[in-house]
Formats: C-alpha cells, structure tokens, sequence
C-alpha cells in the first residue's frame, strides 16, 4: 500500500488512484489521496438533532469522527450494517469524517482524460455531487467529490 | 516587506509591552527613590523595539520609542526624577507606541507628534532651568514637582553614587545583547533577568503565526520527552510480552501504561496553563487611570498572580474581570469626601486575589466602598417590574444583593461612561458560567463589596455525570447539576404535574419544569411505536424515577433520564462540522469502554425546549402553593440515636446551644444546665418517647424553646440540617405522645417532634390547672370557626383547642370558612385562619370578615409557619388581630384565651341578631 502511494507521488497528474466501494449497486470511487483508512468500526453513537445524512460518531483512536451514510445522500434507504460494511475514513477541510459503505472493492488506477464529466442527474442524485464517470469493462465508477458529498447542501 | 521578519518584531514588541504599563507605575510609585534596575529593564525594551523599528524602517515608531528612551535614559541616570504627570505621557505615549506595533502597516503614516513632542517638553524641561509646561497633553503643572524633585535629587545624589556604578555596569548589556556578565556582582539582577526573555524570543522566532503560540516551560518539555520515553518503552515491552506470548509480565506493562499515559495527560494538560497574573496585569493601571479620571483614590492589591489556570479561561475571563473592576471603582469606591465623612480612609481600597481552592480557582474582587443597598436594590427590582413588592419584602439581604445579576438591572442610581448601562453584571455572569464558573456577591453597607468568582482550572476536562437514556449514554457537567431526585413509583403520580402541557416537579414547595431527555433528543421517535408504548407504560410501574436537576444562569428544570452511571473526568472532543450546531449538544467524550458519549448542553437544552421561565414558573407556583396538601416548613433535623432521626420546626425554636456534657448538672433526677446565671431544665427523648439511647458524647446540643413562660433544652446529641421541608407526614405510624408524625427524608424515616407535648410529658406540673378555658356553667364554650388547607395542620391545632375546651369547626379553605360564617349555623366567637390558602387566602378572609357589618366585631387570628414582615403588615391592613405561629402552642393558646375567652360574652348578643 506504502509502495503504490509512494509510486502514485511521483507518476504524472494525468493518472488518478482511487478507493472504489459500493453503495447499493453503484460503485463509487474516491481520490486515494484523500482516504486515510478504511476500517471495521461501525460502533456507531447516533447523534441527536443531527442532519439525516449523518449517521453518527466514532472513536476513531481518540478522536471523534462523524460518520455519514452514503445512502442517505445518494438517495437510497439507509444502510444496514452488514458482514462487508465498512467505514472510510477521509480527509475533507481538516476534519476526517467516516463514509459508511456497503462494500469495498479495489484500488483502481485511472487515466484522468479517460474520465467523461458527470451529467447533471446520475441515478436521480444531482450531478455536481461527482467528478465524473469512468466506464469499466462491466459496470460504470462514479467518482465521488468529497468535499461536495459533504456540503450536506443536497439531499 | 518580509511578513515573516515582521511577525517576529511584533512578537517581540509585544513581549516588550506586555508588562510596560506595570512598569511604569511602579516607576511612578517609587517616586523619587528611583529603582534603577526597573528603569533599566523598561529602558532596554524600549530600546530593542527602537532599533528593530529602525532596521524594519519604521519610522514613526522608531521615533516615538526613542523619544521615550529618552526619558527614561534621564531617568536611570537620575537626571530626571519620575512623577504622576509624566508618567501619565509616558503611559500613553506607550499606548500609541502599543497601538502603532498592532497597525504596523500604517504605522509610517500615523501621527505622533503630539507624543513626541509631550515627552520631549518633559525632557526639555528638565534641561532648562526654568522649567514650562508644554500645553500639548500634560494635564497637570510641573513646576512644583520638578521643583521638588530637584532638591530631593541633590540631597540624596550622594547616596546614589553607588547606584549610579552599578547603573553603569547595567547598561552595557542592551547594547551588546548577547554578552555575558563580565563584572561580577554590583548588580546581579538585572543580568540575572535578562538572558531569559531573550532565550525565549530565539526560540519565538521558529514558531509560525503570532497568536497560536503559547509559551512552555523547559521543565515541562522536559518531562514530556521524558514520559515519551516512557511510553516507547512500555510499547516495546508489550509488543516483546505479545510475541513471546509471556502473559506473566503482562499486569506490571499494564500498570506502567497506565501510570505513563497519567502523567503524559497531566502534564500536556500544564502546557495549557498559564498565569493569571497575565489578566490581572492590567488592572494597575486600569484601576489609576479610572479613580482619577472620577476623581477617587483607589488602591489595588494583587494577589496570587501565579496561580495557573488553562488558557482557554485567561482569555475569556479578561473582559468580565475587567467590567467588574471598574463597576468596583465606579459603584463601589466611594468619593474622598465621602469616604472622609464616613471615618474611613481616603483612599479605597481594592483586593484583588487568586487561590486555589477544592480543584477550582476562586477570584475575589473586594473593595471597601460604599457596599450594595439591599433596600434600594429591591425599590429599583420592584419599580423595575423585576419583582413583586411582596417578593421583595420576602426575599433576604442576600438574595437581595444578588439581584444586581438579574438581565437589564443597573447598579448605579445615575449612568455613568464607565458602568450601569445595565447591561453588564448579567452579562459577566453568563460569561463566566459559560466557563463553568460562577459568581457570587457579599456586600455590606458602607463596608464593601466581595465578588467572588469560581472557576474550573480547565474546560479541557470537566468533571461529568454520565446518564443513560435508552440506550446511549450521555455526559452532563457536574457544574449544572443541583442535585439528584429519585422518586419511587409509587411518589410519581403526587410528585408531578402539568401546566400547560410541559411536565412539572414537586420538590420541596417549589415547581420545577421536567422534560425527558429521550424526547429532548427526539429518540422516542426513532424507535418502532409499539415498543415506545410498551416501554412507557411498562416504565414507571417497575423502575423509580430518575431526575437530574440542572442549573443554568436563568433556568432551573429536571431532567429526566433512564439510568445513572458513573460521575468522570471526562475529556472535551469537540464535534465535527455536521453536527457542530446540534442544539442540545457541546460536545463529545470517549468512555473508559471507548464508546463516545455526547455532551449534553443544559443551557441549549434550555432553549431548544423553552423551558418554562422562573416568571411563568414563579406565578404557578403562586397559584399552586395553596391546593399544596404539603406545606413548606422549616425544620431542624437531629438524630438522638445514630439510627434514629427526628425533627422540629424551627418556628417555636428560639436559638440552639452547643453545651460539653459536663456543664450538664443532675438535681434530683432532672437534668439542668446553668445558663447565664439561671437553670434551664433539660429534656431528653429517650425519656420521654419511645427513642433508643444515644452515644455518649462530649459535646452536644441543645435545642431551647419556651414553655409557659420557662427556658427548656431538649438534648440534640447530633445536629443534621436546616431545611425547609415539604413532604407528607404520616400520622398513623408512629402514634404516641410527643410524636406529631413521621416522614421520610433522604430514605430515613424521620419522627416529627412535639416539643410542647414533650415538655408536658416530662412535667405535667407546668400546665397551669386555668390552661382549660374557664366557662361559666350555663355557658357553651368559646366557638372557634378554624380555616386552613393542611390537613396536618388541621388536626394539630384541632386537637389542641378541643384539648383545651374549645369547641372547633374546621374548614379546609378561606372560602369554605366564609360559607360556614355566612350560613348563620354556628355563632362563632372567634375566627383562626391559615394565611396560604388555595381558593381564599386568610388575607381575604380577614378582609371580607372586618368589611362585613355583621361580622367585623371578630376578632380573627391569622396562623403562620414563619411571620414574615409582610404578612404581618398586611394583616394589620386587614384588620387581623393577631398573629401567632402554627406550632407555638403556648403562644397560640394564650392569644385565644385573651381573645375568645374575654370577648364571648360580648360577642354573644351582636351574633344573636343575625
């Protein structure tokens, strides 16, 4: 894992690392570079009051992190937590926050001119929420903008 | 410009300003007798901004900081003799300086002439020999000082030759900054001072911005590298213990860790903390410029300057001290000719001080002015529309000065620049209660004013009790906890009402607003429907209560929760940003089982619930006090026998005596204690109701009430409390002479106490064989109509007239009682009313007894727990005769014998006509 970020570093900004999960049946990606780490602590403590995106706090080794359910936002009923659910834990404006996901899967090296920009609605979800699309061989990668996800401006 | 080069120099600048004003006024109050080494040190900060100014290319501030080096080269040379007036220049001369380092951009294009050229018609001055004061900003002449000066300046020229070497030795270091010592010793001091602020400035130039750095003491880094050490060797010895699978070792790892991970906590927690004296600095000067600006004389001592608190509270308590300091001066401080008048010294007084006490800092801001005014506080309260005439003649001094906290209440009688816009007492006090702090107010008329402030020494950790509402549990400071109720089911049906659809709680008289945390956090909505049903109802059959009653600046309400966990130490996470704006919340905690926990913010609580207000809660509480079955008494609680509690009404009780068992003399089977040349008989329970012996003791109390006109002590071996009381008694369990009752208290049950019944068990001599009313044998009788609402009561002062002969028709309301007087069935000769009253007061009552012209010839006796002024004013508005105290039996008898038993007959006839 050291080696590919090491290896990422030095590579031209044309290619783009990216955590790939799921949520439901979409397949989201997130920059590498803004995941710290992906863990199994799903002990969530709800927050009263709190927006319905977010799921609740973590003791992430001392600190408390939000944790924020990617269904809500993406419009899906909220996640049950299940065997492969996992919490992501990224870096947005100084904070770490925690997405809740469903599934985890690869780490995927993209070609950044390879990326076709978002359309404005995918899936019935606002569009400004992506970067933008990549397709695969089978199945399309959305690719998530942090920071918008995290606006909590869209439902 | 290199913004980083510039950062440094305000860094540094500002370290040289930071204690200047202190400086200068004590130049100012050593006068003549000139501290050379102050002087100096003053003289080398100025210098250094002087020519860091010059290499920036600072000009204005390079001329203004050379201008004040100036004098105080003059100064330290002791050609110039420091005086009240320059001073003042000097001081705000370094306030511009001060001001033009905060603005260095627009520093070059300042004008400070004005400065300049006050301080050098000072120096000017002094050059000439005839000196002439500058108009531009010098307030007072010089002449005369100067004058003084001069010849004070020569007679003691001689003596300071010798300082004047040691000055000489002083001076070469500003210059060469760096250099060593190189004489030995004439001035060890000013060396001895100097190699630390400049250690600290080199290091002060690797750190970034300004005002996110904070100072740390070598020690402390010290012993934090140390416990880093520590801890890499724990982790070592754990990892090895894990791979050798040795479980052996395993605890000492543990306990080691655990001590390691205490100290680091501690002392990255010291890191935090800093000086108070950093606040209080400021006060000299603040305190000088405002007593002479209003004229007075004030003095200001400062103590406990190094007690250290975490930086988060210095920061925030400056503007509350500050306000208080002056409303001090203002309000407090009383003018010259006053306080000369008043034989007090012209000069105020004011302490300042700082210590530590019980894990908190307490902050006492004391004068010896002219004090707060109870009385006129509660006019300006009540003509303010603050409180009630009535509440106001209830409330005591104390609450009284108190009010000066209360929102949109000023002090001053005039408003003044300074203070009293009203907006400020209440102010300070939601800002220090945010801190979790609180303040509180002593006065004594024309004796002074004490404020004290409690703060915690940190908000990184707080002291929290952790509570259990379904499932997730939650942490409430301790600062807003009142205290605990717990209420057994059986309880909660009488314990808690409603108005206007918010719940309320009963608690000693009082009216307190509840709400339930769980629809607080609107998770009873989160949960399936069923379930909630099921829970709620199955709830308060199986399980107590549990109520935490909070506090806040102007709330008071309980909060109901599921469990109560542990009371701890928590440590402050903040949130993030989602949910940052969460009402109700301030925070998060990790639990020693590494859950989090939330804070709960009882103030946001407050406001997210509109929690009912005191004045809503106040009225209520008017209305309810009377359909109250439980009246509020006050009592004094004692035990005879560690396992047994008693108490008695403080009403009938006229003082309490602390006696060695030894003064206690026995004369023929009666205990007496000498008593200021007389003897007292001494009752003890044990002899005369059924009560368990107590411990013997070498000290004890004794509770002295009167008797047909006698002292007697009931012997108290152990006082408990003083309480006001509302609860049930029960009459039946515990029946027998001398018994009024029992109630519980604290889970103890406690017995109610008849000392007059006790009295009379011990010597049935002393009732008087005429205590039963006289009545001529073909006289019925004196009729006595009784209204009052507490069934307790009732059957009291029932039993006790009949006992006595009177015949009694008692009625459970004024209302009633006005009823029975009306419907003509009984010819009473004499009416005893309770005051508090549900439906009709005694007031009324009384009131509609003396308008009537049927009724008015009746004399009416109003019954009291407490004679409060008011009632008693009140009353006599009225038209109510007397007044006596519903426990002080003898009193009460005797008022009705002088009432009834001599007016029967003539009331007789008038009744008849009706």
């Amino acid at each position: 894992m050291n080696a590919t970020l090491e290896a990422k570093r030095d590579t031209a900004a044309a290619e783009l690392q990216l955590a790939t999960f799921y949520v439901g049946d979409i397949l989201l990606g997130i920059d590498i570079q803004q995941v710290q780490e992906i863990n199994r602590q799903l002990d969530v403590t709800e927050v009263p009051h709190s927006p319905d995106f977010v799921r609740g706090v973590i003791n992430l080794r001392g600190d408390v992190a939000t944790v924020v359910d990617l269904r809500t936002i993406l419009g899906l009923p909220s996640a049950e937590v299940t065997r492969e659910s996992r919490n992501l834990i990224v870096h947005s404006k100084g904070e770490t926050i925690g997405f809740l996901v469903d599934r985890i899967s690869d780490i995927l090296a993209l070609n950044t001119n390879e990326i076709s920009p978002s359309p404005t609605t995918v899936e019935g979800v606002d569009g400004n929420l992506f970067k933008g699309i990549f397709k695969l061989e089978t199945e399309l990668l959305i690719i998530l903008d942090v920071d918008a996800v995290l606006s909590g401006e869209t439902k | 410009m290199d913004d980083e080069l510039l950062n440094d120099f305000i860094v540094e600048a500002n370290e040289h300003m930071a204690d200047i004003e202190n400086q200068f006024l004590s130049i100012e109050e050593s006068g003549e007798d000139v501290d050379v080494d102050l002087i100096n040190e003053v003289f080398r900060g100025i210098h250094s901004i002087k020519g860091a100014a010059g290499f920036l290319g600072m000009t204005t501030i390079n001329d203004l900081a050379h201008s004040l080096e100036n004098i105080l080269n003059m100064m330290r040379n002791l050609e110039l003799t420091p005086n009240s007036a320059m001073i003042d220049v000097m001081l705000r001369a370094a306030d511009r300086l001060q001001g033009l380092i905060n603005d260095i951009q627009n520093s070059n294009d300042a004008d400070v002439s004005e400065f300049i050229q006050a301080l050098e018609s000072i120096s000017n001055d002094k050059a000439e020999a005839a000196p002439e004061p500058t108009p531009a900003v010098q307030e007072k002449p010089l002449t005369e000082d100067e004058e003084l000066d001069r010849q004070i300046e020569e007679a003691i020229a001689a003596k300071l030759a010798e300082t004047n070497a040691k000055k000489e030795a002083t001076e070469k270091p500003p210059q060469q900054e760096a250099e060593p010592p190189v004489e030995p010793t004439p001035a060890p001091s000013p060396e001895a001072k100097k190699p630390t602020p400049t250690a600290k400035k080199s290091k002060d130039k690797k750190t970034a911005a300004p005002e996110a750095s904070i100072r740390v003491s070598i020690g402390v880094l010290d012993k934090l590298m140390n416990l880093a050490g520590e801890l890499v060797l724990s982790r070592n010895q754990l990892m090895q213990a894990i791979v050798t699978t040795d479980r052996t070792g395993l605890d000492v790892i543990a306990s080691r860790l655990d001590q390691v991970t205490s100290e680091v906590q501690e002392s990255i927690m010291q890191t935090r903390m800093q000086q108070i004296g950093s606040v209080f600095g400021k006060f000299p000067r603040i305190v000088r410029d405002l007593s002479s600006k209003l004229g007075k004389h004030c003095n200001l001592n400062i103590e406990g300057k190094e007690v250290e608190v975490d930086k988060t509270i210095i920061e925030a308590i400056g503007d509350p001290l500050t306000h208080l300091v002056r409303n001090s001066i203002d309000h407090g401080i009383e003018m010259p000719e006053g306080r000369e008048k008043a034989g007090k010294p012209v000069e105020g007084t004011m302490n300042l001080r700082a210590f530590y006490q019980a894990g908190k800092v307490r902050i006492e801001i004391e004068d010896d002015g002219a004090g707060i005014d109870p009385k006129k506080l509660k006019e300006k309260a009540v003509s303010k529309g603050i409180l009630t005439a009535e509440k106001a003649e209830q409330m005591n001094d104390r609450e009284a000065v108190r009010l000066i906290f209360h929102p949109g209440f000023s002090m001053a009688a005039k408003v003044t620049d300074v203070s009293g816009r009203g907006v400020g007492m209440d102010v300070v006090r939601t800002n220090i209660s945010k801190l979790g702090g609180t303040v509180d107010v002593e006065s004594v008329v024309g004796q002074g004013t004490n404020i004290v402030i409690t703060l915690p020494l940190t908000l990184a950790i707080i002291p929290s009790l952790i509570v259990q509402s379904r499932e997730d549990r939650f942490a409430i400071p301790q600062v807003n906890i009142a205290e605990l109720v717990r209420l057994r089911p059986a309880e909660l049906e009488k314990r808690v009402g409603r108005i206007k659809d918010s719940e309320v709680l009963r608690l000693r008289g009082d009216l307190l607003p509840l709400i339930r945390l769980e629809e607080v956090l609107g998770m009873a909505s989160k949960q399936g429907a069923d379930e909630e049903q099921a829970e709620t109802t199955a709830q308060p059959i199986c399980k107590a209560t549990n109520i935490i009653v909070v506090e806040t600046g102007q709330h008071r309400f309980g909060v109901v929760v599921d469990a109560l966990h542990d009371s701890e130490e928590i440590v402050v996470k903040p949130l993030g940003r989602h949910i940052q704006e969460c009402p109700c919340l301030s925070g998060a905690t990790i639990l020693g089982d590494g859950h989090v926990a939330l804070i709960l913010d009882v103030a946001g609580i407050a406001a997210h619930e509109q929690v009912l207000g005191n004045e809503a809660l106040d009225q209520e509480n008017e209305k309810q006090t009377g359909n109250d079955e439980e009246e509020t008494q006050h009592m004094l609680l004692f035990s005879n026998h560690a396992e047994e509690h008693f108490a008695v009404t403080m009403d009938v009780i006229s003082r309490i005596d602390r006696v060695r068992a030894d003064q206690i003399d026995s004369v023929g089977g009666q205990e007496l204690l000498q008593y200021r040349n007389s003897t007292m008989s001494l009752l003890r329970l044990e002899n005369c109701i059924t009560a368990k012996m107590p411990e013997p003791g070498n000290r004890l109390y004794v509770i002295v009430f009167e008797v047909a006109g006698k002292e007697v002590g009931l012997i108290a071996p152990l006082l408990e409390d003083i309480r006001d009381i509302t609860s049930t008694i029960d009459t039946a369990t515990f029946r027998e002479r001398g018994i009024l009752g029992s109630m519980v208290l604290g889970e103890k049950t406690t017995r109610y106490v008849d000392l007059f019944e006790l009295a009379d068990i011990a010597h049935p001599e002393w009732r008087d064989a005429d205590d039963v009313v006289a009545v001529e044998e073909d006289e019925q009788p004196p009729l006595i109509l009784l209204a009052e609402d507490s069934g307790f009561f009732r059957k009291q002062v029932t039993g006790m007239m009949t006992e006595r002969g009177y015949r009694v028709v008692d009625c459970e309301d004024g209302l009633i009682a006005w009823e029975t007087l009306q419907s003509g069935e009984h010819d009473f000769d004499l009416v005893v009313t309770d005051i508090e009253m549900p439906n009709m007061d005694g007031f009324e009552l009384a009131d509609r007894i003396k308008q009537s012209s049927k009724w008015n010839h009746l004399p009416v006796i109003a019954l009291t727990s407490l004679a409060g002024a008011a009632d008693v004013e009140r009353g006599i508005e009225v038209g109510i005769d007397d007044y006596q105290i519903k426990m002080d039996r003898d009193k009460l008898l005797n008022s009705l014998q002088n009432f009834a038993g001599t007016k029967s007959g003539n009331n007789r006839p008038v009744l008849e006509k009706v």
